[in-house]
């Protein structure tokens, strides 16, 4: 039997696109790895839905989520948005603009952001009058959170940006961080809960991940009231200041770097 | 003399990826991406394979208000060039000085001394319009809001974008493109300029009109440097001081545009026609005589199918004096017609010196 024209050029088609896919095999892999990933991090997160969050921020299981998705959709820009910036017509363009790279990276993502903080009343509203969702909000504590997470995420974003400078693909070290967060950070369910499912112990690996103290400060401020002033408190959040310590200037060098490294290998185009 | 750009034993090296190492790639085999888990890793741990010479040991000295064009064949390391001296490229050995200005250790002095136009660095943001994107640029560059106001209107009129101006980038033709590319470059009225391919992409009314821009309004009125790079030798004859030819990393010959011309060639050939004549033995006589002249390396009679004597295609020396020539072909009685002299081209002469092609037919430098 003869087959179609049509469809052996679907077929084409197909066989390019598996070719194309198949060709970059680090992206082919990590796909595989964020599918299991993602399918046993919503496993987790199926498995908590009835169980209250008294553990750890002293409400109920819905002010917890939709707390955690407002805080997702608005950081998320901030690790995104210079990333988007990147490609061979801007970044040599604006490299030959002598701007500095904290206005670059600043500059890159504020839109995104401001976009973002705008969003994220709307969906705070609903929220709160459509879904019931309870919250005990601290403003002094949030705008010190929301600081402190835009200083962890821009520090990730620096050193995902300048890998990604000189790797041209999928940088290793934020996507294992995401994979990580989406495992680990506690998004959905509290860390404790890790704990619980697998073995006590397991949590303590979470708070090493910069995205667990951006949703665990954000979280506190918006769901428990806390005051700044208040010891237990503080030392949370200077615990979470030391992760936008550490990860602002390793971004910047590392961002740096990148750079370098592109004009020496004469990359710096090829992206 | 401080030189506006200056380059001295300029090296650039490419590493090609480590997993090619001993796989004999052509020296232009460098790509951009790593796509495999290995070529990250020896990304980040600094591996780096073996080497391709995009730059070989390479002088120049550019002097200020001077039109300064770069002519090689593809790959011959011409916008390796342009970028080191832009600072997009670090180079490996070597000095390279812009106004003065070390190119490795300041390049922040470097930048604010010079601004490269680079077709393949747009940079221009498709949903605002011409003026929008040049007023975003005109900020990153750090000028003040009346400047750059005013500058920028300036420029939109210098290259006729004015009407467009308001329009959206992506109602812009290629030609406007490189108009609006051209303004960005002007924004900040550098010293010196660097055009990589400055008119591909423009037809012929549009190349010309920049062309006459580049030499008459910005190097003639207002003393900038210009460096070029081009593939267009017409280009390059009509504007250029100066020109060097780059070839495989190496700059094989640099003068102006005329003396690049005869560099690789001893002669050139004439032809001189007359009016009606019938070809004699006489004339053969006088062929014979010519051979002899000093400076003539040939002498071909063009004769018709009717016998008729229409002229002479001579290949002689290039300073040769052709008095003696003409006279031995007066004594004969002979009406000369027309004499044109067919000297090299710098096509010819850059196919020559690239050894692109065959420099054929004329003599070459021995």
């Amino acid at each position: 039997m003869k087959i179609p024209i049509a469809l052996k050029q679907i077929f084409a088609f197909t066989k390019r696109d598996f070719y194309n896919w198949a060709s970059y095999k680090t992206a082919m892999i990590t796909q595989i790895i964020n599918i299991v990933i993602g399918v046993f991090s919503w496993g987790i997160r199926a498995s908590y839905v009835q169980r209250p969050v008294s553990e750890m921020y002293g409400c109920d299981y819905l002010s917890f989520l939709i707390v955690g998705i407002t805080i997702g959709n608005l950081i998320m820009p901030l690790v995104q948005g210079v990333q988007r910036q990147l490609n061979p017509w801007t970044l040599e363009t604006i490299l030959m603009t002598n701007l500095s790279i904290p206005v670059f990276v600043i500059g890159s993502v504020m839109w995104r952001y401001i976009f973002s903080v705008l969003t994220f009343i709307p969906y705070i509203t609903l929220g709160v009058y459509v879904f019931g969702a309870r919250l005990n909000i601290n403003i002094i504590s949030t705008l010190l959170a929301f600081l402190i997470s835009a200083a962890i995420l821009m520090g990730l974003a620096m050193v995902s940006t300048g890998l990604r400078i000189v790797t041209k693909s999928t940088d290793p070290v934020t996507w294992t961080i995401n994979v990580l967060q989406n495992l680990l950070s506690g998004i959905a369910f509290p860390v404790v809960y890790l704990d619980v499912l697998f073995f006590p112990g397991v949590s303590t690996f979470s708070w090493l991940l910069p995205q667990t103290w951006v949703y665990h400060l954000c979280r506190l401020s918006m769901l428990t009231n806390p005051s700044i002033l208040d010891p237990d408190i503080l030392v949370q959040f200077l615990k979470g200041s030391v992760f936008a310590i550490v990860l602002f200037p390793i971004g910047y060098k590392t961002f740096q770097w990148g750079v370098r490294r592109a004009k020496r290998e004469g990359t710096l185009g090829h992206y | 003399m401080e030189y506006a750009i200056e380059t001295k034993s300029l090296v650039k090296k490419y590493p090609t990826s480590a997993k090619n190492k001993g796989r004999g790639r052509g020296r232009r085999g460098h790509e951009g991406g790593i796509r495999s888990l290995t070529g990250i890793i020896d990304a980040i741990k600094g591996i780096r394979g073996p080497f391709i010479d995009a730059l070989d040991g390479v002088d120049l000295s550019i002097r200020r208000g001077e039109i300064f064009g770069i002519l090689g064949p593809n790959g011959a390391g011409k916008t390796t060039l342009i970028k080191v001296l832009c600072t997009l490229v670090l180079h490996d050995e070597g000095e390279a000085y812009v106004n003065g200005f070390d190119v490795g250790k300041e390049p922040s002095k470097v930048l604010e001394n010079l601004q490269a136009v680079l077709p393949g660095s747009r940079g221009f943001n498709w949903r605002l319009t011409g003026r929008q994107n040049l007023e975003f640029y005109a900020l990153l560059y750090g000028l003040d809001d009346d400047v750059a106001k005013k500058r920028i209107g300036n420029l939109l009129e210098l290259t006729g974008l004015e009407e467009m101006a308001d329009d959206g980038y992506q109602r812009y033709s290629t030609g406007m493109q490189r108009k609006l590319l051209l303004c960005r470059g002007l924004l900040r009225d550098t010293p010196i300029l660097l055009f990589d391919e400055p008119t591909t992409g423009l037809d012929p009314h549009a190349a010309a009109d920049f062309r006459s821009l580049l030499r008459d309004r910005l190097v003639k009125e207002e003393g900038k440097t210009i460096l070029a790079s081009t593939h267009n030798l017409y280009e390059a004859q009509e504007i250029c001081d100066r020109i060097a030819i780059l070839d495989r990393g190496k700059i094989t010959a640099c003068d102006t545009p005329d003396n690049i011309r005869y560099i690789m060639f001893d002669e050139n050939t004439f032809n001189v026609t007359f009016w009606e004549t019938v070809y004699t033995e006489e004339h053969t006589r006088m062929l014979d005589e010519l051979q002899e002249v000093s400076g003539i390396y040939g002498a071909t009679p063009q004769v018709g199918q009717d016998g008729s004597f229409e002229g002479i295609a001579f290949r002689v020396d290039k300073n040769i004096d052709l008095s003696a020539t003409l006279e031995i072909i007066l004594k004969r009685g002979l009406r000369i017609r027309t004499v044109n002299t067919e000297e090299p081209t710098l096509e010819e002469a850059f196919i020559a010196i690239t050894g692109k092609l065959p420099a054929q037919p004329r003599r070459r430098r021995r």
